[in-house]
């Protein structure tokens, strides 16, 4: 019973914040923005606050944050990119490239 | 194959066998960055004519292949520089990729995520991703659709970690429409990558 009426609190808070709160559209946006400059207070609480009661954004968050550090980490292991599955030169490129490194004055 | 003497004091080096020693590493390098195989073939060939014709103040200081990326790089940028410099950005560039759809909804929570393109729980590490071959294809798929600049703005951003000033300085933009394409790229590549990878497997 205690159980429910909590739920119902819990509820009628979420909705009313979420309704006074910037939209996940406005939010989404500024969460890419956090990522390229410092957020003012405003925006920090805001978002903050959105997050606490908006899960679909605390996972778009994550998965910004999960694609940076995938790039990144590919990124710091280029010293060993010769062994990547990246796709390599063509044959005629190859052949190509021979060809004007070695007459260099064509 | 023998490598090129890093002293050629008494005879020229064969400057061909850097394709053989360095071509792929080089190609890969800028594929990576501009994931266009012909545009990262001329990077690379015009970095081994750069580098032919700089070779003397080059000679044997430091590692060649550290060298020849240094070359790269300022090839890479060049390329960026031009495919954008010329065409001023236009008002609706990339305007498909703001994605409206994702935030349509028809009860009273408009703009707020449409449960059809809502993010859900990925389970995944950037560890585990770098591994997968496959995830850099699906993740160049999703770039390729994308405007070149924007495309090109994500990539010096996420992949060279450019400053902001370094990116709108090559793509001839201002700080703000940097950070409209950024958001633009992630917003899109984000739902392709749940579309295309995580969800793949478990999806009709």
């Amino acid at each position: 019973m205690a159980l429910r009426a909590y739920d119902k609190i819990k509820h009628a808070v979420r909705w009313w914040l979420l309704r006074r709160l910037p939209t996940c559209k406005q939010t989404v946006k500024v969460i890419s923005e956090s990522m390229e400059r410092k957020l003012s207070l405003r925006e920090r609480v805001t978002v903050k606050l959105h997050l606490w009661i908006c899960l679909w954004c605390v996972w778009y968050l994550e998965h910004l944050n999960l694609m940076r550090d995938t790039i990144r980490t590919k990124a710091s292991q280029e010293p060993n990119l010769d062994s990547s599955s990246l796709p390599q030169l063509s044959a005629e490129a190859r052949e190509r490239m021979k060809l004007r490194l070695s007459q260099p004055n064509d | 194959m023998s490598e090129p003497p890093r002293t050629p004091k008494s005879q020229p080096p064969d400057f061909s066998a850097w394709v053989d020693l360095h071509g792929d590493y080089l190609y890969k390098y800028a594929i990576f960055r501009l994931r266009d195989g012909s545009a990262a073939e001329d990077c690379v060939q015009e970095t081994f004519l750069a580098a032919l014709k700089a070779y003397r103040g080059f000679e044997g200081r430091g590692s060649e292949r550290t060298w020849l990326v240094g070359i790269l790089k300022h090839k890479v940028t060049d390329h960026f520089r031009r495919v954008t410099r010329e065409a001023p950005i236009g008002e609706t560039e990339g305007e498909e990729f703001e994605h409206n759809e994702f935030f349509t909804r028809t009860d009273e929570w408009t703009n707020h995520w449409n449960a059809g393109y809502a993010p859900s729980d990925w389970h995944a590490t950037p560890a585990e991703l770098v591994e997968r071959g496959d995830f850099w294809k699906v993740l160049n798929d999703c770039l390729s659709p994308l405007p070149e600049r924007t495309a090109s703005a994500f990539t010096l951003r996420e992949v060279d970690g450019l400053t902001s000033e370094q990116i709108c300085e090559a793509l001839n933009i201002t700080v703000n429409n940097l950070w409209v394409m950024l958001h633009r790229a992630r917003l899109h590549l984000r739902n392709c990558l749940e579309i295309n990878w995580f969800t793949k497997e478990t999806r009709d």
